[in-house]
């Protein structure tokens, strides 16, 4: 079998090199942080960047609309339908991107 | 067990700001929601059986203006939180645990058996979950909530894999149902309790990033929230940074402040003490969260106790150092002069060598370090992570990494990174970063990931894809955090990462 892209091939890195343990849950990261191994939002299964989409802008939309991280970035599908409004395209219009959550609603 | 409000008025609510919710709370909680929620026996349906934080709730009723349509002014919200927190709040004990995400504390890390670990904390922080109380019938709504609001959590990883819903609805609603119901001891207790009064005087200790090791005084006046605070912090060259704002107190305890210190936006997020004379919790930058530190208070007055010392380790020599706390007259100190002031006392050394130097009074102990030397170096946080941003008016702000240097000695095994070494405190160091691997080093991080400055705060690079990097990459790394200081080098992780989009208190 062939690693079709960089995660599936440090997949195979890994566990040629007996480091399948390593593979690493969420709650090892900062807390909050999503690593859903999909991969995850901040981090890739491994607790690094190097196998996450980059730049992330690039399937943004692909990931995002379908809800793939819901409590750090707005799904277009439900909870935040106008969030891509005016910008089509997230690698380009990725100034348009603004956070959800209001800034006066503090305790 | 009761419920609904006791005696709350509409005093409570009043802002001397004029910002005044039109009705009183309950009214004006029956009012907003009643469209939508039915009374019921016990309240409005869904409310009533459920507890929460400050946040928690505040962070319902955004979700009821985002995804339902609620319409309400920024003071009508304010006062229902605050309503709803009053009487449905958490107990001192309940939210104890996890006050680390009430605080925002950036390098927080979680632990949690399965199945709740993946279920539930695999997205947001288990915290979250855990800052409530509810019915078991409200737990498993709560469940059925996640799949309509966000229908593919089936589907992802680790959700795909299992039978979700199933483990959802039996498993964890059954478990949080038994592990936090709406009814418990730790509730009815602190509802029934004297709670005490929050104005007066505090003297507190924190750090302000970026600036230093702190200590002040704060002023309390007022009678409900929002409470006036003013005071000052003052850092160990002397230097005072005065403070003016206002605090709101959630629950009998819950104290929110935003203050304005030196210029800079800082926000508080305390708990009160249940026998009302201390202060725990976090301070923060309040456009920049991770940068805060911890910071406590004592009631000025309340008997004798010692916070710490700023700063907390001096170079042997002559030094001034401030024990912070108070009823600190007659400070007994093993070595130099002791003398009792506004914010506790003032001890003048002189001393030689590496050693530490003891003091005591009225029962409160404390000690500070004085070194020539240190045998090893250490980075807190150990691991943490920035995030990209800024570069356009909509998107989040860059998130900085805020690092210290403490200095260690062996203690008596004479070796470094055991159990009894002792810590100095914190060190002026030189920072550095470095590419944490071969991938980061083909990609560069250190020259694209952002800056590490003299303060130890690292200010991460801007968002958006980046054209000089291979793929368009963002300005993501992944580095080492590099301290030397007094001939020591400790290193810490830091992983700098793209932004959050959806950024609530609670995380």
């Amino acid at each position: 079998m062939k690693p079709l892209n960089q995660k599936a091939e440090r997949v195979q890195q890994a566990a040629s090199q007996g480091q399948m343990e390593e593979v690493r849950a969420m709650q090892t990261v900062t807390a909050g942080c999503a690593t859903t191994f999909d991969p995850g939002w901040e981090v890739d299964p491994f607790g690094g960047l190097a196998a996450l989409c980059q730049p992330m802008e690039a399937d943004l939309y692909g990931c995002s609309d379908p809800c793939w991280w819901p409590a750090q970035v707005p799904d277009i599908m439900v909870n935040h339908p106008n969030w891509d409004e005016g910008a089509p395209n997230a690698a380009k219009d990725w100034r348009a991107l603004g956070a959800t959550y209001p800034t006066d609603a503090e305790t | 067990m009761q419920l609904r409000p006791r005696g709350l008025t509409a005093a409570l609510l009043i802002s001397a700001a004029g910002a005044v919710p039109a009705l009183a709370s309950e009214e004006l909680l029956k009012n907003t929601c009643s469209t939508c929620h039915t009374a019921e026996e016990n309240g409005l349906s869904r409310i009533s059986g459920q507890r929460k934080t400050p946040e928690g709730w505040m962070m319902t009723l955004v979700r009821m203006q985002q995804a339902h349509g609620l319409e309400i002014s920024a003071e009508d919200r304010r006062a229902i939180v605050q309503h709803l927190a009053d009487t449905q709040g958490l107990a001192p004990s309940e939210a104890a645990p996890f006050r680390y995400a009430l605080e925002k504390d950036p390098n927080a890390q979680e632990s949690f058996d399965e199945p709740f670990a993946s279920m539930c904390a695999r997205c947001h922080t288990g915290a979250r979950g855990l800052l409530q109380n509810r019915t078991a019938e409200e737990w498993a709504l709560h469940m059925d909530f996640h799949v309509g609001h966000f229908p593919t959590i089936e589907y992802q990883a680790l959700g795909r894999d299992r039978e979700w819903y199933k483990i959802a609805r039996t498993e964890i609603a059954g478990y949080l149902a038994e592990q936090n119901p709406l009814e418990t001891a730790a509730w009815t207790d602190w509802q029934a309790a004297d709670k005490q009064p929050v104005a007066g005087d505090w003297v507190v200790m924190t750090d302000l990033p970026g600036i230093g090791e702190a200590y002040g005084k704060l002023t309390v006046s007022g009678d409900a929230s929002p409470y006036q605070v003013s005071g000052e912090f003052v850092t160990a060259d002397g230097t005072a940074h005065p403070v003016s704002g206002q605090m709101n107190l959630y629950t009998g305890y819950e104290w929110r402040a935003n203050l304005d210190i030196g210029g800079t936006a800082y926000r508080q997020v305390l708990a009160l003490s249940e026998d009302g004379n201390s202060l725990q919790g976090r301070q923060f930058d309040r456009s920049n969260d991770a940068l805060g530190a911890p910071l406590s208070g004592a009631r000025d007055g309340a008997g004798s106790v010692i916070l710490g010392t700023v700063p907390s380790a001096v170079p042997a020599g002559e030094a001034q150092v401030q024990v912070v706390g108070t009823g600190l007259d007659g400070l007994d100190s093993s070595a130099g002069e002791a003398a009792a002031n506004t914010y506790g006392a003032a001890l003048t050394l002189a001393a030689e060598g590496n050693g530490v130097v003891t003091f005591s009074t009225g029962g409160a102990e404390g000690q500070v370090a004085h070194y020539t030397s240190l045998d090893s170096l250490k980075v807190e946080p150990e691991f943490t992570i920035a995030r990209v941003g800024g570069g356009s008016e909509e998107g989040p702000a860059a998130v900085p990494a805020y690092f210290n240097a403490v200095g260690m000695w062996n203690g008596p095994d004479g070796e470094a990174g055991t159990e009894d070494d002792v810590r100095v405190g914190r060190v002026e160091a030189q920072w550095t970063v470095a590419n944490a691997h071969e991938h980061a080093a083909h990609m560069k991080d250190t020259e694209f990931a952002g800056e590490m400055q003299a303060s130890g705060i690292f200010a991460p690079a801007v968002a958006g894809p980046n054209p000089d990097r291979p793929f368009s990459a963002n300005n993501a790394g992944e580095l080492t955090v590099q301290a030397e200081a007094m001939g020591q080098q400790a290193e810490a992780m830091l992983i700098v990462t793209v932004q959050r989009f959806i950024d609530p208190p609670i995380r």
